[in-house]
C-alpha cells in the first residue's frame, strides 16, 4: 500500500513536471528565412482589430492605405502601378495595364496603350477595355459616390468636376478611340499624373456591375477583380440583374475577407517584379484583441500581422531575442508626426516664436516617448525621406543629438515682439495658459510632459488638453476653435510625390471652417476668414494687421512646381520645403514613423509594399500549404 | 396580472424612447467627432462633407433626425422592419450586423448563466448547510477570488495558460455551431463562459448561502422538521424556494445586463457580440449603430425586470399584481 502511494506520488510529480515543461518549452520548428526563396502556394492568414475602411471598400472613395494595398497587390490593376517592394524603388511607377504611354509636348495630353489579355475575374470572363477605365473615372466624377480623393482629378482632367449626377455621364477630357487606348486631356500640365493614374480609384470597373451601385460604399462588397486574386465568391455573383446580386461571400465587413486566385489572371500580362503572386490566397479575420493576434502569430495560428501594432512587451521580445529578429520587420511608414502651430493665434502669429519652438523641442525625448529609434527616425523637415529624398538630410534647426538648443531658441525668441525684455523668454500674457491639444493615449501621454517642459524654457506655458484621437482631430479641424498649438497630428503620403503630401496641409485650399487639414491656416485669405465667422475674422485681422501683412503662403510656389517633371520637379519641391521650414514655419516635424510587422516561421519570403505602407501581398510567400477556402474565419 | 403586464410593456417603450432621446442629445450636444467629417476622408472638402452629411441623414436639425429615427424603428425603413438604419462604418444595413451579433451575445450570456447557476447555487446551498466548515470557508474563499479577479485579468490569463502554453483549449474566436459543428462551438465558448460566470457565481454563492441560512432559521422550517419531513424535503422544498426569491431578482437583472453586451469578455475572446460592437461604434461615431445597441440593451434590461417581477408572483404567493 505504501509502495503504491509512493508510486502515485512519483507519477503525480512527473505529471506536473511534464505540464510545466510543456508550458515553459518553446517550439522546436526550424525557422524559415523570410528573405529566402519564395515558395508557391499556401495562404497568408492574418487578423486585424477592425478593417477601418473609410468607404466600405468601394474603390471609388476608399482612402485607407492598407485597403490600397489589397487593391493594388491583389485585385485591382491600374494603368500604371508600383513594384510593391520597400524603399525608394517601391515608390517608382512601372507599367501595369498600360504597356506604354506618351505625353504631348505641352503636357496636356496623356495617351495610354493597354496590354491585351488583361481580364476581369469570373463571372464576367471578359477583357478589360479602355472603357472600363473611363467608367472608373466617371464614378470618381459622380457626386453621390463621394470620391474621397477626387481632388486629384477634379479640375485636372477636362470635364471632370466631381458634380456629375450619374456615373454614366461621359467626361469630355477622357476619350477611348479603341478598346486598348485611352486619352486624357488635362487642364494644365500635371507632373505627377502617373502617380494619380496608379491610385485604386482609377482601376477598371465593369459598368454592367458598377451601374447597380450609385451610393458611396455600396460597390465595396461586389468588387470585380482585374488582378491575380479575387474576393472569394466573386465567381458566384449573379450579374443577370442588379436585384439578383448578393454581396460576395468572401467579404463580411464585420468579420473577414478571403482572397483566392483569379482563374482569369494571365501572369504573362504582368511582371514578377510587380506581382510574384506566390500565395494561393489571403485570409484576414477580425480579432478585437490585439494581444490575441500576436499570440496567434507566435502559436502559428496566424502567419503574420498586417496593420496591428504589437504590444510593447512583445516588441521588446522581438527586438532583443536574436532568434526572433527575422520575424520582426521595421519599415519606413512614409509618415511625419508633427506639432502644428496656428498662425492666427498669438504667440504663434510671430515667425520668430515658431522658429524658437523648432529649436527648443527635444526630439530625442519625443522619439524615446514613442519607444526609441525603432519607432522612427527623427524628422528634421516636412517630407518623409522616401517622398522627397533630396531633403532627407536637411535640418534647418540643428541641435546636439536633436535634444533641442535652448540658446538658439532663446535667440530666436529675442527677435519676437513677445519678448519685451530680451531675455529669450516670452513675457507677454499670450504665453500663459496656451492651449495645446494632444491625445490621451501613449505615446502622446508620455510626450506631453516633454513638450510642456521644453516650451517653458522659452516662456510659453501650455495647458495640455488630452483628447480621444478622433475628438482631437475634430477639435483642430474646426477652425473657429482657434487652437494655438497641437501635437496630435500626423500625415502620411498618398503617393510618393510631394504634391500628394503637401497640397492640402499647406495650400490655402486645405482651409475650411470644419474638416480642414491646413491646421496652421497657411495662406488664409480674408474671404476664407470671413466665411468662418467673426471670431476667425478678428483673429485674421489681428494676425495680418488688417490685411497689411498677409499670412505666409506657399500657394504660388506650389503652382510653380505643379507641372514640372523629374529633376526640375524635385528641385522645386525642395525649395518649397525649405521655404516652409525657414520662412513660413508652420510645423515642428519630429518623427518619420516606421511600421512594424511580425511574421511567423511559416513566412518564407517577406517583402514590404512602400506604396501601401504595409506588407506586400504581391510578393510574400508562406509554406503552410493551406487552401484559403479551408481556413476557418471564426 | 394581465393588466399589470400590459402597463409594464408600455412603460418599456417609454423608457426606451427616453434613453434614445438622451443618447441623441449626447451625440449632438457633447463635443465629439463629426461623423460627416470623419467619414468624408482625410482631405474632406466642404462639398464632400455636405454630401456625406446628406447621405447619412445628418442634414436635418437633430430633433427632426430623432423623430425620423423613431418613425423608422416602428414603421421600418428601406431595409425592412425594424428600421435599424445603416452603418456609417461599413456603409451597409445594420439589421444583419446587429442580429448576428445579438445571437453571439445571447449564446455567451445564456451559457455563462447556466454555468454560474450550476456553480454558484450548489456551492451556496452546501455552504449554508455546513456553516463555518472547511467547505464553507473554501467556498467563500472562492467567492472572494471570483469577485476580485475581473474578466480583463482572468480572460487573458486563461487564454495564455490553457491555449497558448498548455494547448488544451482552443484559442479565441467564434465558431458558429451551424458552420463548424458542436465540438468547435462548445470548445471555443467554454472558456468565455467560465471566465464570465466566475464573478457571478461568486455573488450567487454568497447570496444563496446568506438567504438560506436565514431561511433555515425560520420557525416554519423547525415545524417542518418536527412534522417528520426528510431533511432533503425541508431544504429543497421549503428552505430553498423562499431563499431563492432575491436570487431570481438578481438573475433577471444580471442576464438582462449581459444581453446588452459583455464587451470585455467579447473583446478578450474575440467574440463578435453586441458589446464589442458598441465599443467600436462609439469610437467611430457610428450613430445609428450606437442608438440601435442602446435600444437593445435598454429593451433587455427592462424586459428582464418585467419577467423577474412576474416570476416573483409565482414564487411568492404573498405577491399579487393588479
Amino acid at each position: 500500500m505504501e509502495t503504491l502511494k509512493r508510486s502515485s506520488r512519483v507519477l503525480a510529480v512527473v505529471g506536473v513536471l511534464a505540464i510545466v515543461a510543456t508550458a515553459c518549452g518553446g517550439g522546436g520548428e526550424e525557422q524559415a528565412s523570410p528573405s529566402g526563396p519564395s515558395t508557391k502556394g499556401g495562404t497568408y492568414r492574418t487578423a486585424i482589430e477592425d478593417f477601418g475602411f473609410t468607404n466600405g471598400f468601394d474603390p471609388t472613395g476608399e482612402y485607407l492605405g492598407t485597403a490600397w494595398g489589397l487593391y493594388s497587390d491583389l485585385i485591382s490593376r491600374t494603368l500604371v502601378t508600383y513594384k510593391h517592394i520597400e524603399g525608394v524603388p517601391g515608390d517608382e511607377i512601372v507599367p501595369d495595364i498600360a504597356e506604354s504611354w506618351e505625353t504631348s509636348a505641352d503636357g496636356l495630353t496623356w495617351t495610354f496603350h493597354l496590354k491585351s489579355g488583361v481580364m476581369f475575374g469570373p463571372p464576367l470572363d471578359r477583357a478589360v477595355t479602355s472603357k472600363d477605365i473611363a467608367y472608373a473615372f466617371q464614378r470618381i466624377n459622380t457626386k453621390s459616390l463621394i470620391a474621397q480623393y477626387g481632388n486629384y482629378y477634379a479640375g485636372v482632367i477636362e470635364g471632370l468636376t466631381g458634380d456629375a449626377k450619374s456615373p454614366s455621364t461621359p467626361i469630355s477630357g477622357i476619350s477611348t478611340p479603341d478598346d486598348s487606348t485611352i486619352v486624357f486631356t488635362l487642364t494644365k500640365p500635371t507632373g505627377d499624373f502617373l502617380f494619380r493614374a496608379a491610385m485604386p480609384a482609377t482601376a477598371p470597373i465593369p459598368e454592367e456591375v458598377g451601374k447597380c451601385f450609385t451610393k458611396a460604399g455600396d460597390y465595396g462588397r461586389f468588387v470585380i477583380s482585374s488582378g491575380p486574386y479575387m474576393i472569394d465568391g466573386e465567381d458566384a455573383l449573379d450579374t443577370s440583374s442588379c436585384k439578383a446580386m448578393e454581396p460576395l461571400s468572401g467579404f463580411d465587413p464585420d468579420k473577414f475577407m478571403v482572397f483566392v486566385r483569379n482563374p482569369n489572371y494571365d501572369a504573362a500580362t504582368d511582371s514578377p517584379d510587380v506581382r510574384s503572386a506566390n500565395l494561393d490566397g489571403v485570409v484576414i479575420s477580425i480579432d478585437t484583441n490585439t494581444d490575441d493576434i500576436f499570440n496567434k502569430i507566435q502559436s502559428g495560428d496566424l502567419d503574420g500581422s498586417w496593420a496591428s501594432l504589437p504590444p510593447k512587451t512583445l516588441e521588446q521580445q522581438y527586438l532583443t531575442n536574436p532568434d526572433l529578429k527575422d520575424n520582426f520587420h521595421i519599415n519606413s511608414g512614409d509618415r511625419t508626426w508633427y506639432i502644428t502651430m496656428n498662425l492666427l493665434v498669438p504667440p504663434f502669429d510671430d515667425v520668430n516664436v515658431r522658429k524658437a519652438v523648432n529649436f527648443v523641442i527635444d526630439k530625442t525625448a519625443l522619439q524615446k516617448a514613442w519607444g526609441g529609434p525603432a519607432h522612427g527616425e527623427i524628422a528634421t523637415s516636412v517630407e518623409p525621406p522616401e517622398v522627397l529624398p533630396e531633403t532627407a538630410d536637411y535640418d534647418p534647426y540643428p541641435s546636439p543629438n536633436h535634444e533641442g538648443d535652448v540658446q538658439a531658441a532663446q535667440d530666436a525668441m529675442k527677435q519676437s515682439k513677445y519678448d519685451s525684455n530680451g531675455d529669450g523668454k516670452c513675457d507677454a500674457d499670450v504665453c500663459s495658459d496656451v492651449l495645446l491639444v494632444s491625445r490621451n493615449i501613449p505615446p502622446w501621454t508620455d510626450m506631453n510632459p516633454v513638450l510642456s517642459e521644453d516650451l517653458a524654457k522659452i516662456g510659453i506655458n501650455v495647458k495640455i488638453r488630452e483628447l480621444e484621437t478622433s475628438t482631437a482631430y475634430t477639435t483642430i479641424q474646426t477652425l473657429d476653435n482657434l487652437i494655438p498649438i497641437a501635437a496630435n497630428a500626423g500625415w502620411g503620403k498618398d503617393y510618393a510625390d510631394p504634391y500628394g503630401f503637401d497640397f492640402f496641409i499647406f495650400n490655402s485650399a486645405g482651409i475650411a471652417c470644419s474638416g480642414q487639414v491646413n491646421y496652421s491656416e497657411l495662406g488664409m485669405t480674408k474671404d476664407q476668414a470671413t466665411e468662418c465667422g467673426p471670431k476667425v475674422l478678428a483673429a485674421w485681422n489681428a494676425a495680418t494687421d488688417n490685411g497689411k501683412t498677409p499670412l505666409p503662403s506657399v500657394d504660388k510656389k506650389m503652382d510653380e512646381c505643379y507641372g514640372l517633371l523629374d529633376e526640375a520637379r524635385a528641385t522645386c519641391w525642395t525649395e518649397l520645403d525649405t521655404s516652409l521650414m525657414e520662412e513660413a514655419v508652420p510645423w515642428v516635424p519630429y518623427l518619420w514613423a516606421t511600421v512594424f510587422t511580425v511574421t511567423a516561421d511559416s513566412v518564407t519570403h517577406w517583402e514590404f509594399d512602400q506604396f501601401s505602407g504595409a506588407l506586400s501581398f504581391a510578393h510574400i510567400a508562406v509554406n503552410n500549404g493551406l487552401d484559403p477556402t479551408s481556413v476557418p474565419v471564426g | 396580472m394581465g393588466r399589470y403586464i400590459v402597463r409594464r410593456l408600455i412603460w418599456v417603450v417609454f423608457v426606451l424612447l427616453v434613453i434614445t432621446f438622451i443618447s441623441y442629445m449626447i451625440f449632438f450636444v457633447m463635443p465629439s467627432t463629426d461623423p460627416a467629417v470623419v467619414f468624408a476622408g482625410r482631405q474632406p472638402t466642404p462639398e464632400l462633407v455636405a454630401e456625406v452629411r446628406h447621405q447619412f441623414g445628418l442634414d436635418h436639425p437633430w430633433p427632426v433626425q430623432y423623430a425620423l429615427f423613431v418613425k423608422r424603428i416602428f414603421l421600418g425603413d428601406q431595409y425592412g422592419w425594424p428600421g435599424l438604419g445603416f452603418s456609417f462604418n461599413t456603409r451597409s444595413e445594420l439589421k444583419p450586423i446587429i442580429f448576428s451579433r445579438m445571437w453571439v451575445t445571447i449564446q455567451l450570456a445564456f451559457g455563462a448563466a447556466v454555468v454560474w447557476l450550476l456553480i454558484g447555487i450548489p456551492i451556496g446551498i452546501l455552504s449554508a448547510l455546513k456553516p463555518r466548515s472547511v467547505f464553507d470557508r473554501m467556498a467563500m474563499g472562492f467567492a472572494l477570488f471570483g469577485v476580485s479577479a475581473p474578466v480583463f485579468f482572468l480572460g487573458p490569463l486563461f487564454l495564455y495558460l490553457f491555449w497558448f502554453k498548455l494547448g488544451i483549449a482552443p484559442g479565441s474566436g467564434y465558431y458558429a455551431i451551424g458552420v463548424y459543428g458542436i465540438g468547435p462551438w462548445f470548445s471555443h465558448f467554454i472558456m468565455p463562459w467560465i471566465v464570465l460566470a466566475l464573478l457571478y457565481a461568486a455573488f450567487y454563492a454568497r447570496m444563496t448561502r446568506a438567504n438560506l441560512i436565514e431561511t433555515m432559521g425560520q420557525d416554519y422550517i423547525r415545524t417542518a422538521r418536527a412534522k417528520g419531513l426528510s431533511e432533503r424535503t425541508v431544504v429543497l422544498k421549503h428552505g430553498l424556494r423562499a431563499s431563492l426569491t432575491p436570487v431570481v431578482t438578481m438573475f433577471g437583472l444580471d442576464l438582462g445586463g449581459l444581453l446588452g453586451g459583455a464587451f470585455i469578455t467579447e473583446t478578450v475572446f474575440n467574440l463578435p457580440g453586441i458589446g464589442a460592437y458598441a465599443i467600436k461604434s462609439v469610437g467611430s461615431g457610428d450613430l445609428y449603430a450606437i442608438l440601435d445597441i442602446t435600444i437593445i440593451a435598454g429593451f433587455f434590461i427592462t424586459l428582464m425586470n418585467l419577467v423577474v417581477d412576474v416570476l416573483y408572483a409565482f414564487l411568492d404567493p404573498r405577491v399579487r399584481y393588479t
